[in-house]
């Protein structure tokens, strides 16, 4: 082992990632078990080779923070709110436009941060009764307040223990995220520390550990390093819950100006192993699927087979209902511009699955049936995780 | 006053954009400039988020013809933008046309001002005189 060598440890939600200079080692979780002494069981004598101060770990396995989000319109508010908390590690988000609160239902689950966005700082007047009304029922954990200026006086007066955050929105209706941003990524960092499983990882580890979508946001721009990639580029997480998306600011047409160079999209119920029975359920409800299972010489009752052949199916669909969620087909709250796309970059799981081939299959397909084109972006596979490991080691560089 | 402005569809007639930006300020507007390539539903949002009273679209070679006829639609769905002071100029139709066949048309999509191939200056006037028509209107009915 050289001096310098680090262990790099990833805890998803259902495989962890262990990883140091000579290879590489990914495990399936085991529920039953604390993580802890799930991966000392599982990688223990590699962990037992590294000094505390060597072993650098990030983590998705707490589920993501879930957000709820009121703002005032869907082109400003909700939308910049949204961008600023998906690129901030929040998985779960909903939202709710103000002037129909009253027809919204209570969510049923905590949620962990209530996100209260609208207006430039100059308007008045904004929320009144129906949002605090709306607040008094609905359980949550935080509430921060990032609008006018004008109305932050009126919220703190309403809203107990609301922290009041400058405008996300200047006089000129451009996006500042600064401050939303950071507030929420604490928010994260705290949910990971605070969690149990994730605080006795702190016996192997004297570094912070941090949200691996932070990680891999960090390791894009040297994505080159390591891949053939040519911008604009979208990169495909497909995990066991969610689905992470992270693409070149240049195949969105909109109204967002920022400094970013990509942005992070997720899709909380797109997984192929604790969100299956959702990703099944959002095939079912897609046009085009039977016609994709017809092309993979498969039937519907794949669905219901626990064999390898219907994870590899799963994940081929996953592939081509988040391409479809991410187009003008099925529009999300963006849709990409996914003609100009030249590199599609899968990590995660899927790469330890599916061939290159069986994937560039599903994306022609998906090119021709939905977009009607030819267009073929390069499929480049992520098969060694190299892009977590970038993104961990970049992240040492700056500490 | 506070005036919300841009672009409809796709149009990228940019220079009558800046100058329509220009003459507002010198009015003495607070302008919200959209640019070019502005939706229909960026528009009214804009003057959710800005408290603007007035949303003034502009519009080249008859782009806005296809986006007008969604205005009352649209608009509808917004529970508070009935004081909306809805302008529209440029050049409205595609080809050639009469101002007195334009005009009628374009209120019926919602407009309470259409200046089909005014000057810039001729229907900014018109918009103040109706900005004081209305306040005698609503003061009269105070």
């Amino acid at each position: 082992m050289s001096q310098d060598e680090k262990l790099l440890i990833d805890v998803g939600s259902t495989y962890f990632k262990v990883s140091t200079d000579e290879n590489i080692e990914q495990h399936f979780r085991d529920f039953g078990k604390d993580i802890l002494d799930d991966l000392v069981h599982k990688c223990g004598k590699t962990i037992d080779r590294f000094e505390k101060n060597d072993v650098h770990i990030c983590s998705s396995a707490n589920g993501g923070l879930s957000a709820l989000i009121i703002g005032i319109t869907h082109s400003y508010s909700l939308k910049y709110a949204t961008n600023i908390a998906f690129n901030s590690g929040i998985n779960i988000i909903d939202t709710i436009l103000y002037q129909n609160i009253e027809d919204y239902s209570l969510p049923s689950d905590l949620v962990d941060v209530v996100v209260i966005v609208g207006g430039i700082d100059t308007k008045t007047d904004i929320f009144g009764a129906n949002l605090y009304n709306y607040l008094e029922k609905l359980n949550y954990s935080n509430v921060v307040f990032s609008g006018s200026a004008s109305d932050a006086a009126n919220l703190q007066e309403h809203v107990d223990d609301v922290v009041i955050l400058p405008n996300i929105i200047d006089s000129r209706l451009h996006i500042i995220e600064d401050h939303l941003k950071e507030y929420l990524t604490n928010l994260y960092q705290q949910d990971i520390e605070g969690k149990e499983d994730i605080k006795n990882l702190y016996d192997i580890t004297a570094n912070q550990i941090f949200p691996t979508p932070y990680i891999v946001n960090r390791a894009l721009p040297l994505i080159d390093a390591s891949f053939s990639v040519v911008n604009p580029f979208i990169l495909l997480d497909v995990g066991g819950a969610t689905t992470d998306i992270h693409y070149s600011k240049d195949l969105v047409d909109d109204n967002i100006v920022t400094e970013n160079e990509y942005d992070r999209l997720v899709f909380k119920k797109l997984g192929v192993y604790k969100s299956r029975q959702s990703l099944i359920f959002a095939a079912q409800n897609n046009e085009f699927v039977y016609e994709l299972l017809t092309h993979l010489k498969v039937t519907e009752n794949i669905f219901f087979e626990q064999t390898e052949k219907a994870t590899k199916v799963l994940m081929q669909l996953a592939i081509f209902l988040v391409l479809c969620k991410i187009s003008n087909y099925s529009k999300a709250y963006i849709s990409l511009k996914l003609l100009a796309v030249n590199s599609i970059v899968l990590t995660g799981g899927i790469t330890k699955v599916l061939t290159t081939e069986e994937i560039e299959d599903i994306i022609a397909f998906f090119y021709k049936k939905i977009l009607a084109s030819e267009h073929r972006p390069v499929t480049i596979l992520d098969s060694n995780y190299d892009i977590w490991t970038i993104g961990a080691k970049e992240k040492q560089l700056c500490l | 006053m506070k005036v919300v402005t841009g672009v409809v569809g796709n149009d990228i007639h940019v220079v009558a954009n800046r100058l329509m930006e220009l003459s507002l300020h010198a009015r003495g507007y607070e302008v919200f400039n959209l640019g070019v390539n502005t939706y229909l539903e960026e528009f009214f949002d804009a003057a959710v988020e800005t408290g603007a009273e007035i949303l003034l679209i502009s519009s080249l070679n008859g782009e806005a013809e296809g986006w007008g006829r969604e205005v009352k639609q649209l608009k509808a769905k917004y529970k508070y933008l009935d004081n909306l002071v809805m302008m529209i100029g440029g050049n409205l139709t595609v080809g050639s046309g009469h101002a007195e066949d334009i005009i009628p048309k374009y209120k019926n999509y919602g407009f309470d001002l259409v200046c089909h191939q005014v000057d810039l200056n001729t229907g900014l006037d018109l918009l103040e005189t109706f900005i004081a028509d209305r306040k005698i209107t609503e003061s009269n009915q105070s």
